[in-house]
């Protein structure tokens, strides 16, 4: 197969995907670029897109529109078997009719490696992933961590150039997830390869990605580093879905220098422009984290409402208070956990925020 | 709802009509049949002396032997055209066909022939495979053929033809059971790790339907083996195996010879399912 000329220094670029089933859009107008080496998370509901864009990068749906680049060759029309991928899937697929050691050198036996050689690379990648003493065992015996490293240690040891994984530690006991995070973190650290890791679950998404995506309805909605998507959500929908938010929805009520007045049921509150210019009388939405609220607010902040306490949930590190708005919605305020508490359930209080803290969304709120 | 667990007093309980019935209608007639293959003396009574002479009398006999050999030969044939023929089927009907409606349709259009009775079937084919049936018609009317094929009838390739279109489904069954239990992730992870659509069939797909391949086997094997009906009627009285050899001895009072026939049948059978047996454990299916 001739190299194509590299044209980036890319490991992954999605130009414009498409990808349709019958009358039903997984996938609108994907563009994605991922540099050398990087942990990227595809996040978002179930059937979002997430999955069918995974499975188009791997080959095993084919788009209808768009171009998929993998280190900078074309591969839009190629079969998975031609392209420089692995992948791990939620149930991990092993084969169950191979012993470990079998299945995990199939992909180097593909490749057409000698025998001593895939002999020696099979015994180093058991022994780095903590398998070897399951090597002639079949899957049906193993236990779902065990699982876990096998499928692991299979698709990594041809070095492919992406490592795809669909929801890789969903099939796992929740206890374990936390520690084959931290293992698949620092193995990606390690060892260079680009990780493209689908999950609907943002505290993954979050710990994990350099890069994470927020797919909604077959589109991007918001791409950049787990701090940018936490501290300014750009759109109504990504306040909504990560973890943590406040949406307030109203119309713009006026403009004074960089601040813009937005009219909710609430009342009137001032949020930051950042350089967006809506029109007057527009719908318009934006968000406050709940940890920026604050009970008993300066006197200087304009943005202040009166509200209930319904509940008070305790999570160790994190105090978090849900407050009744009279729309029926709740309000949600964090406090650090080891401070002593704010509120008790049933109190009122006032609640203010920093104009500063607001984020101010694009496009008009549904 | 309470569970049976294996081995408890109560398995062994509900066992035990199934049990009875099968020592009635098979373990005895069995044993009876082997009793009678050893009968000796003029005197045809349970008082016979038992000896081995009908059993050397039939391996004496050089046109029995090739009998026993032509048999093993047809079944084989058999086994063959209908393991290639019913994994394509299977396969195809699992695998390539995506449409469930059209799925059911050709399923049933395949099953539902097999709601009439094996010999009805197989006289069926008579009208096809006559000098005048409807397949010498068809070639002579398409130009293909100048006279009629005098082949199909009264000979071997007849009762094959007939035969295939009975048991190719006994192949194929198991075939789309085991093709509809593997799950299409490993397809896609074998695709994932390199492996072309022919190496993916061969290392993945074929091995995991491999038992659904041997029982198939076993099944065209003994019906194979065991059917006279087929070879009766497709093939007259030109044609016999092993089976019809059965039906000739009895038909001809030789009761003995024909208990010698049945217990060598039998035998045959014993060894092909053990045989089958140690190359996939049919009781381990479904587990």
């Amino acid at each position: 197969m001739p190299e194509a000329p590299v044209l980036a220094q890319l490991d992954l670029e999605l130009r414009n995907l498409r990808k349709r089933f019958g009358s039903f859009v997984a996938v609108d107008g994907v563009s994605l670029q991922i540099a050398k080496g990087q942990f990227v998370c595809l996040l978002g509901p179930s059937g979002c897109g997430k999955t069918t864009t995974l499975r188009c990068i791997a080959g095993l749906e084919e788009p209808d529109d768009g171009d998929i680049l993998i280190g900078g060759r074309e591969v839009t029309r190629d079969a998975p078997w031609q392209r420089d991928i692995a992948m791990m899937f939620q149930d991990f697929a092993l084969f169950p009719h191979m012993s470990v050691a079998k299945q995990v050198g199939f992909g180097l036996e593909m490749l057409k490696r000698p025998k001593a050689e895939v002999a020696r690379r099979v015994a180093e990648v058991l022994k780095a992933f903590e398998i070897t003493p399951f090597a002639d065992r079949k899957p049906a015996s193993l236990s779902g961590g065990q699982k876990q490293r096998v499928a692991l240690a299979r698709a990594m040891i041809t070095e492919p150039r992406l490592l795809l994984l669909d929801e890789p530690i969903g099939a796992l006991d929740y206890s374990l997830r936390e520690t084959v995070m931290i293992e698949l973190k620092a193995l990606q650290r390690r060892t260079g390869i680009s990780f493209i890791w689908v999950t609907h679950d943002q505290n993954e998404a979050f710990s994990l990605g350099d890069h994470v995506v927020v797919m909604n309805h077959a589109k991007i909605e918001q791409q950049g580093s787990p701090e940018d998507i936490l501290q300014r959500p750009r759109t109504p929908f990504v306040a909504g879905f990560v973890q943590g938010n406040n949406v307030f929805r109203g119309t713009i009520a006026g403009m004074v220098r960089d601040q813009a007045l937005v009219r909710t049921a609430l009342g009137e509150f001032e949020v930051p422009l950042l350089g967006a210019v809506p029109t007057l009388g527009s719908a318009a939405s934006f968000s406050v984290r709940a940890e920026r609220l604050r009970p008993t607010p300066e006197a200087a902040w304009h943005n202040r409402m009166t509200l209930t306490c319904q509940t008070v949930e305790y999570f160790g590190s994190v105090r978090r208070y849900i407050l009744a708005r009279p729309d029926g919605e709740v309000i949600k305020l964090d406090q650090f956990g080891a401070e002593p508490a704010y509120l008790r359930v049933g109190e009122e209080a006032v609640l203010g925020w920093r104009t500063e803290d607001g984020m101010l969304h694009e496009g008009a709120p549904a | 709802m309470s569970t049976i667990r294996i081995r408890s007093p109560a398995a062994y309980w509900l066992a035990v009509p199934a049990a009875l019935w099968m020592l009635c209608a098979v373990v005895v007639p069995a044993l009876l049949i082997l009793w009678v293959s050893f009968w000796g003396g003029r005197q045809f009574s349970a008082a016979s002396p038992l000896v081995l002479d009908n059993y050397t009398r039939f391996f004496g006999n050089q046109t029995y032997m090739n009998l026993i050999v032509q048999t093993l030969i047809h079944t084989a044939t058999l086994m063959a055209i209908c393991g290639v023929l019913g994994y394509c089927i299977a396969y195809f009907l699992v695998v390539k066909v995506r449409n469930a409606k059209l799925r059911t349709a050709l399923f049933l259009a395949f099953i539902i022939p097999f709601w009439t009775s094996a010999l009805i079937r197989a006289i069926a084919w008579v009208p096809f495979l006559g000098t005048n049936g409807v397949i010498n018609n068809a070639l002579m009317g398409l130009g293909l053929i100048d006279r009629p094929v005098e082949v199909f009838l009264y000979s071997r390739t007849g009762i094959s033809m007939a035969q295939v279109s009975l048991y190719t489904l006994m192949a194929s069954g198991p075939v789309v059971y085991m093709l509809a239990q593997i799950p299409p992730a490993l397809r896609e992870a074998a695709m994932t790790l390199k492996a072309p659509p022919g190496v993916v069939f061969w290392r993945i797909i074929f091995p995991l339907t491999l038992p659904g391949v041997v029982i198939g086997q076993v099944l065209v094997f003994l019906n194979v083996m065991a059917d006279f009906a087929t070879v009766a009627t497709i093939g007259g009285n030109k044609i016999a195996l092993l089976a019809n050899l059965i039906l000739n001895f009895y038909e001809g009072a030789q009761i003995r010879a024909a208990a010698v026939v049945s217990v060598i049948l039998m035998a045959c059978m014993l060894i092909g399912v053990v045989a089958a047996m140690r190359v996939v454990d049919i009781r381990k299916l479904g587990a």
